[in-house]
C-alpha cells in the first residue's frame, strides 16, 4: 500500500478530483485552508475572498500499481498549477 | 469632498486594516468571514439593484448604457494589453489587462454608499452594468494571449484550460453568478411579490453600511499586504496601477457625458471603468494562464488601484462630474 501526499492550490482541488476518480483511486481525504511558504512565497487566506487563497492537502492511500497510473497526469497538473506530491509506504493498522 | 469620504466608516476601517499591517499589529479576521461578507455585499447589490431596475424599467438610455459598458470591458484590455507589453511577458500583460478590464464590485459598492452620504440619487440598472462587464475582460484576455503569445516568441504552451471550463469560469464564476441572480430575484420580488420587499430590508438594508465597513477593514489588511509585493515588482507596474484608472475613468467621464447619465450614474460609470478585478479576474486567469505571475496581477489591482480609488478616487471622480455633468433637472 502507498500514500500519496499532494498540497496544491485549493482553487485546482476539482481538476485534482477529476483526475483521482478517473484513475480509480479507492478515496481519498481532503484538508482544506492549507497555509504555510513555498516557491511562490507565502501562501495565506487572505485572498480566500478570491478564491485564490490557500493550498489543500489531498491524502491518497492505494495500491502501488494504481499510483504508476496516475504518475503521468499529476506531474502535468503539478508543473502546470503549481504544488508537490509525495509518495510513501503505508502499513494498514 | 475627499475629507468627506476619507472620514466616513467604510474608508476609516479600510485605512485601519492598512494601518495594521504596516504596524505589524496581530490584527487578523478569520479566513471565512471575509468570504461571507463578500457574497453578503454581491447578494444585497444585485438584490437592490433589481428592485431598482423594476421601479425605473428597461429604457434606451438603460440600453446604451449597458452597452457602452460592456464595449469598454473588452477596449480598456486591449489598450491596458498594449501598455503593458513594453515591460512584460504575454502572459502577464494579458493577465493585467483582463484584470484592469474587469471590474471590482466593492470599489462600486463603496461609490454607492459614498452618493448615498451625499445624498445624490443613482440609478439602479447600474448593477447590471456591473454584472456584465465581469466575464467580457477574461475572454479579451485570453485570446490576446492565444493570438499573441507565440508571435511575442515566448514560447510553451498557452492556455492549459479548454475552452469550455474558460467560458464557465469566465460567465459562472460565484461573484457573476451571485450578481446576476440576485439581480433577477430583485427584479421578479419587486414584480410579484413586493410586499416580501419589506421582510428582506433588515437584511439588505440596516446591515449594509456595517458589513461594508467590516469588509473593508479585511481588504484594507489584504491590500497593504500586496502593496508590498507591487512595491518589489517595481515602479513601471506601481505607475500603471495609478494612472490606468485615471485615464479610464476620464474615458468613463466622456461616455458618461455622451450618454447623457445623470450625476450618480455617471460616478458609478466612471468607477466601473477605473476599477480592477481581484476577485473573479485572478481565479480565472489562475486556471486558464497559469504562466501568469499572480502576485503581479493580484497585486496591483487589490495593493495599489484598489486603496487609490477607494481613498481618493470616488471624490475626485465626484468632482470631475460635478464639474463636467449637468445637473438634470
Amino acid at each position: 500500500m502507498k500514500r500519496l501526499d499532494l498540497i496544491i492550490p485549493e482553487l485546482e482541488l476539482e481538476r485534482l478530483r477529476r483526475v483521482l476518480r478517473r484513475a480509480g483511486v479507492p478515496g481519498y481525504s481532503v484538508i482544506r485552508h492549507v497555509t504555510g511558504y513555498g516557491a511562490a512565497g507565502e501562501v495565506s487566506e487572505g485572498l480566500e475572498v478570491s478564491g485564490t487563497g490557500a493550498n489543500a492537502h489531498v491524502l491518497v492511500f492505494c495500491a502501488p500499481a494504481l499510483l504508476e497510473s496516475l504518475r503521468v497526469e499529476l506531474r502535468q497538473l503539478l508543473g502546470t498549477y503549481g504544488g508537490v506530491a509525495y509518495v510513501g509506504d503505508a502499513e494498514p493498522l | 469632498m475627499v475629507l468627506q469620504n476619507l472620514l466616513s466608516p467604510p474608508v476609516l476601517f479600510f485605512v485601519l486594516g492598512m494601518v495594521a499591517v504596516l504596524l505589524r499589529s496581530d490584527l487578523e479576521i478569520p479566513a471565512p468571514l471575509p468570504k461571507l461578507f463578500s457574497l453578503y455585499l454581491l447578494l444585497v447589490i444585485g438584490f437592490k439593484g433589481g428592485v431598482e431596475l423594476q421601479h425605473s424599467g428597461i429604457s434606451q438610455q438603460v440600453l446604451l448604457t449597458i452597452g457602452a459598458a460592456v464595449l469598454m470591458s473588452l477596449l480598456v484590455p486591449l489598450s491596458s494589453y498594449w501598455i503593458l507589453r513594453r515591460r512584460l511577458d504575454a502572459f502577464n500583460a494579458a493577465a493585467l489587462a483582463a484584470a484592469y478590464g474587469s471590474i471590482s464590485a466593492v470599489t462600486f459598492i463603496t461609490a454607492e454608499s459614498f452618493l448615498d452620504t451625499s445624498q445624490l440619487p443613482y440609478d439602479g440598472f447600474m448593477v447590471a452594468a456591473l454584472a456584465l462587464m465581469e466575464s467580457p475582460a477574461i475572454i479579451v484576455g485570453l485570446l490576446l494571449v492565444r493570438a499573441l503569445a507565440p508571435r511575442a516568441g515566448d514560447g510553451g504552451e498557452k492556455t492549459v484550460g479548454g475552452w469550455g471550463s474558460v467560458l464557465h469560469e469566465a460567465f459562472l464564476n460565484s461573484s457573476v453568478l451571485l450578481l446576476i441572480g440576485s439581480l433577477l430575484i430583485g427584479l421578479l420580488s419587486s414584480a410579484f411579490s413586493p410586499a416580501a420587499l419589506a421582510k428582506m430590508e433588515p437584511f439588505s438594508g440596516g446591515l449594509f453600511y456595517g458589513a461594508l465597513s467590516f469588509f473593508l477593514l479585511d481588504m484594507g489588511i489584504v491590500a497593504a499586504q500586496r502593496l508590498q509585493d507591487l512595491l518589489r515588482a517595481g515602479i513601471f507596474l506601481v505607475g500603471f496601477a495609478l494612472l490606468a484608472p485615471l485615464a479610464h475613468a476620464l474615458v468613463g467621464l466622456g461616455i458618461s457625458r455622451l450618454l447623457g447619465l445623470p450625476q450618480g450614474d455617471a460616478l458609478l460609470f466612471m468607477v466601473l471603468c477605473a476599477s480592477a478585478s481581484y476577485i473573479a479576474v485572478p481565479a480565472a486567469m489562475r486556471m486558464s494562464i497559469p504562466q501568469a505571475n499572480p502576485s503581479l496581477y493580484l497585486s496591483s489591482a487589490l495593493g495599489l488601484t484598489f486603496p487609490f480609488n477607494v481613498v481618493i478616487g470616488i471624490p475626485l471622480y465626484m468632482a470631475l462630474v460635478q464639474r463636467l455633468i449637468p445637473i438634470l433637472p
